[in-house]
């Protein structure tokens, strides 16, 4: 993939020209990375969930449900650390006005919903067999659905206002407000009484097993090359969008 | 540099911003701890006791040696406990897979007139352990009922 | 209670998501840079 040479852009475009310059250095570096991060993320998430499968012991009391493990933990996590690198760039946005920090909150917004949706649903079908239900409103569960309601919030108001700046200003507030949930799913489970257990890996160590343990760091990683992946090629594609959008208005104001 | 200025100010009041809304997250955990309780355990039971036919969650180990079926089979008896206070609790109705003795568990029912726990819905609990049943049984043989270390 | 569906239920959704995630994410870059790209 070769990024293509520019032309130079007209003066009469001066607003945006200071910030597009970064965006455009941006992309050469995003279009050089994009396909690593997609393959790799790919191949790692591909040996993880197989030896997952089929090399990793089953559980001693949950059998072979477990394996849901090595695609409901990643996408939980990242869930949330994408949420906080969305909120992260929406405080950005607010202080330096950089282009690329409003871009990112855009472009993290919906991958963060789906590994939240992957969450929920994977913990979902998980918690039939295990707990005897599909889902309880426990500190966990709610506050993890309460994260990818979050996620839709902000996707919504980025397109709430025929004026976009307004639309992601107000996301950008939404996405730092949300940040208060955060430590909410973290805790919930140690200090409230969920039905949904506490971590397994802390600080001080696992209590997964190092057989179950390594598939799921290898899919975690994939999992995590992958988000980064699909956010590259999101700022890409919104990059591009917004220098069509504003050729063509060029356009029209040439015309007109 | 007058650009800066209000640069500073509004990174200063972002950052600001943020640690207030992590800060009332953390503090939401602690006050919230008693409401956004989805059970309660044996012990709170008997601190609080909850008046005959109020629905409530209860929640604990299933105490050893406690689990035993009714003369027709149909009523599951057994013991919740959290190590300090025992409740002992009967159910009917589907018992779920991971059901058994020193895991943990949740009873949403009520206490009859007697005083005795009627469940109507049984869910079982996970703990964090994950281990391949040869680990789990090793660590029985050694003395190591699995599932006894947590008391919630 | 049977594992197996519930795992190939789980799998199947997560693998179906995410790749109709990327599949769709790839093709609306595509078309946007080439459009970038064409019409200039």
């Amino acid at each position: 993939m070769r990024f293509p040479v520019l032309g130079p852009i007209p003066a009469m475009a001066a607003p945006d020209l200071h910030a597009l310059a970064n965006p455009l250095r941006f992309q050469r570096f995003a279009t050089a990375l994009t396909p690593w991060l997609l393959v790799l993320g790919l191949a790692f998430m591909t040996v993880g969930i197989w030896r997952g499968l089929f090399f990793a012991p089953p559980d001693y009391l949950q059998g072979e449900t477990v394996r849901i493990l090595y695609i409901h933990v990643p996408s939980a996590w990242f869930a949330m650390g994408g949420y906080l690198g969305m909120a992260l760039a929406a405080l950005a946005a607010m202080v330096w006005k950089h282009p690329l920090a409003a871009l990112s909150v855009r472009a993290i917004a919906p991958v963060g919903a789906l590994f939240a949706a992957i969450c929920l649903i994977t913990g979902s079908i998980w918690g039939r067999p295990t707990w005897g239900t599909w889902w309880v409103w426990d500190g966990r569960l709610t506050s993890m659905l309460v994260l990818f309601l979050l996620y839709l919030g902000v996707i919504a108001l980025i397109h709430s206002h025929d004026d976009k700046a307004r639309g992601l200003k107000m996301a950008g507030y939404l996405a730092i407000v949300g940040t208060l949930n955060l430590p909410i799913i973290k805790f919930s489970v140690e200090k409230w009484n969920t039905l949904h257990q506490p971590a397994s890996i802390r600080l001080s160590g696992s209590s997964i097993h190092p057989d179950m343990l390594q598939p799921l760091l290898l899919s975690a990683l994939g999992f995590l090359l992958l988000f980064a992946g699909l956010v590259l090629v999101r700022m890409r594609t919104l990059i591009a969008e917004q220098r069509l959008e504003m050729r063509a208005m060029r356009r029209a104001a040439r015309a007109g | 540099m007058a650009v800066a200025k209000p640069k500073q100010q509004r990174l200063v009041l972002a950052l600001a911003a943020l640690a207030v809304m992590v800060a009332a997250g953390i503090v939401a955990i602690f006050a919230l701890q008693d409401t956004a309780a989805y059970f309660k355990a044996p012990s709170d039971i008997a601190a609080e006791p909850p008046a005959p036919g109020q629905t409530i969650r209860l929640g604990g180990l299933v105490k050893a040696g406690s689990v035993g079926r009714s003369a027709d089979g149909l009523v599951l008896n057994f013991t919740v406990t959290d190590m300090k206070a025992d409740t002992p609790v009967s159910y009917r109705g589907i018992v779920p897979d991971l059901f058994r003795e020193n895991q943990g568990v949740i009873a949403t029912g009520s206490f009859d007139a007697s005083g005795h726990f009627v469940a109507r819905e049984l869910l079982a609990k996970h703990d964090e352990n994950y281990m391949p049943p040869e680990v789990a049984k090793a660590l029985e043989k050694n003395g190591h009922p699995m599932g006894a270390g947590r008391p919630t | 209670m049977p594992h197996f569906p519930f795992i190939a239920a789980a799998y199947g959704i997560t693998i179906a998501l995410l790749g109709g995630f990327l599949v769709w994410s790839l093709w609306r870059m595509r078309r946007a840079e080439r459009a970038v790209e064409e019409k200039r």
